[in-house]
């Protein structure tokens, strides 16, 4: 590595505009006068939206910032991902946070400054650099679950979510010191290097090193048996936030994970292989089988989350560049799907204040448009032809058993079709019981638009996953040279 | 004189172990308390562990930055500085709830 690093600024703008929105936020929310506050999430998406047309501007580009701050492909693949997330995340909670929340100014800025350590957790190539970016998302997002402070339920997921990621972060860090200490550095690319030879010996610190690193991010990403927190702080948090949780703090971690293992512990695939693959058999079992018996919708996303999970740690565990761009295409799949279901989920919730799956039904009838779309995502979770979900699943199966790990292919088929089950229930509630009143709910038309841009999303992905597909490849390309 | 010997003879696995030991007391507490407060004092334990690993390893393998160890444990002084504040807010926003920050009682999510 040359002694001469790389501090160009200007490589870091879309983070520092980010800042600067979510300064702007705050300051509206501190200085103008309540009016401006049903303005505030409107403001936030136009910047979000904003900055994600700047990001744009570094496509094809390959740099870093002093080495630790990767800006390629593949950042610029998950900042525009990121960025396209919160603000879909932003409007969704324009209804919800004007009538249950408050501090409307803290809330959007912390959306966006979590946005920032999410970003930087897919651009590290650094491990401390990673860790920092990774405690700026969790913290916001700590805070973010507790939002709704009248509500114990609230309160009572934060303080769960906070100490066990706080546990996890413990677990993470000692597991950091070891690699540094049995590689040397904290660079990627060193860590690479140190072990390039393989080892030729046993190494404990780098197997214990690993074991704590996985345990550590495994929480962040909520895989079995470290899934504990996911269901509590779902339910507890307000619902846009629930959202969030679902994408772009799972996300971030994978992204996370791919780079720092096809960047740094490529060489000692041996010694890590297996611990995914049985993590990534665990997760899915366990997350598909328990999400049968949960009432609450919130709880059953939780679960089923927990699911997918499983599904892209298979993508980890067989990690290879086709294996990585299907991993890519089936988080989009996945987080498009997501984000429709829960808009859905959250403007039934403003209109009725219920959340149990049993209190959804007849909502075909009351809310004819918002039960399409949410059929229509729960198909594409459960992998239906046409829908998103079964083309990312298709691709990433294949990419799966390619790399002969066709026993976690067959397992991930299997729960595909257990999870059929639990969806085709909330669907049965939607559509053949009987609602609890007569008439048409009357849903916002904003909230209308974006429930059906996300659908018209899901069923893109599923028809023309094509265009995705050679984005993702674009993206992680570079990754395995 | 006798100082300077006592120093050099204070090799890394001295250092590791007493770290261990220390990550382990950490983790025993995290664990088994039922008190936030307390579950939150393992967890910084466990991190002060993760320091005098960091420094260790900074300070005996040989490394083209020698200093990077010790930059990582000034930031995770700083981070476990945060953490605290976040968590004791978010215990106390509980406490003016329950009456209580015990976490076995804390259970109006079942698992």
């Amino acid at each position: 590595m040359s002694n001469e690093l790389n501090l160009d600024y200007t490589l870091l703008t879309p983070e520092f505009c980010l800042a600067g929105l979510a300064a702007i936020v705050l300051g509206i929310d501190l200085f103008a006068p309540q009016v401006r506050k049903e303005w505030l999430p409107y403001i936030t998406a136009a910047g979000l939206i904003g900055i994600l047309g700047l990001s744009l501007g570094w496509v094809e580009k390959e740099s870093d910032f002093a080495g630790i701050i990767a800006v390629d492909n593949y950042t610029t693949f998950f900042r525009v991902f990121f960025l396209a997330t919160a603000a879909v995340v932003v409007l969704m909670s324009a209804q919800f946070v004007r009538d249950r929340l408050k501090n409307p100014g803290e809330y959007y800025a912390l959306l966006v400054v979590s946005t920032i350590g999410a970003i930087y957790m897919a651009a590290s190539r650094e491990l401390l650099t990673a860790y920092i970016s990774l405690e700026v998302l969790s913290f916001s997002l700590y805070v973010l679950v507790s939002f709704a402070r009248m509500d114990p339920r609230s309160n009572e997921g934060g303080l769960k979510y906070m100490l066990l990621g706080a546990f996890a972060s413990a677990l993470l860090l000692y597991g950091l010191s070891f690699i540094y200490g049995s590689a040397g550095s904290t660079f990627y690319s060193d860590i690479a290097a140190a072990y390039a030879g393989g080892t030729e010996s046993f190494d404990l610190a780098l197997l214990m090193g690993l074991v704590l690193l996985l345990a550590g991010l495994g929480f962040k990403v909520a895989a079995v048996p470290f899934h504990m927190w996911t269901p509590d702080a779902y339910e507890g948090a307000p619902l846009p936030i629930t959202a969030y949780l679902s994408a772009t703090s799972k996300i971030a971690g994978f992204a996370l994970l791919l780079r720092l293992f096809s960047s740094a512990f490529m060489p000692v695939i041996d010694d890590w292989q297996w611990m995914f693959a049985a993590l990534a058999a665990l997760t899915m079992v366990l997350g598909n089988l328990v999400a049968l018996q949960q009432s609450n919708i919130k709880r059953l996303l939780a679960y089923s989350s927990i699911g997918q999970v499983g599904y892209m740690l298979m993508a980890i565990a067989a990690l290879s560049s086709g294996t990585a761009s299907a991993l890519l295409l089936h988080m989009s799949g996945y987080v498009v799907t997501n984000l429709a279901a829960f808009s859905c989920i959250i403007a039934w919730y403003n209109l009725t204040d219920k959340e149990e799956i049993a209190d959804m039904r007849g909502m075909a009838e009351r809310a004819p448009l918002l039960a399409a779309a949410l059929t229509a995502a729960l198909f594409s979770l459960s992998g239906m032809p046409l829908f998103a979900g079964f083309f990312t699943k298709f691709i990433l199966f294949q990419a799966v058993a390619d790399e002969g790990f066709l026993w976690l292919a067959v397992i991930a088929v299997v729960m595909s079709f257990v999870s059929l089950y639990y969806y085709l229930m909330v669907i049965k509630e939607l559509y053949i019981s009987k609602p609890e009143e007569e008439g048409r709910l009357q849903v916002p038309l904003s909230v209308t638009g974006l429930t059906a841009a996300l659908a018209a999303g899901v069923f893109y992905v599923g028809i023309f996953p094509r265009h995705l597909f050679e984005v993702a490849q674009e993206a992680t390309n570079l990754l395995f040279v | 004189m006798s100082i300077v010997l006592l120093a050099a003879r204070v090799d890394l696995e001295h250092v590791l172990i007493v770290g261990a030991v220390l990550f382990a007391i950490g983790l025993y507490v995290a664990l088994s308390k039922r008190n936030a407060v307390a579950v939150l004092m393992g967890i910084e334990l466990m991190l002060n562990a993760v320091n005098l690993t960091f420094i260790a390893f900074a300070r005996f393998v040989e490394s083209p930055r020698p200093l990077d160890g010790h930059v990582f444990v000034i930031f995770v002084i700083t981070v476990a500085a945060a953490e605290a504040a976040v968590a004791l807010a978010l215990a106390v926003a509980v406490y003016r709830h329950r009456e209580t920050i015990d976490v076995g009682k804390i259970s109006l999510l079942r698992w």
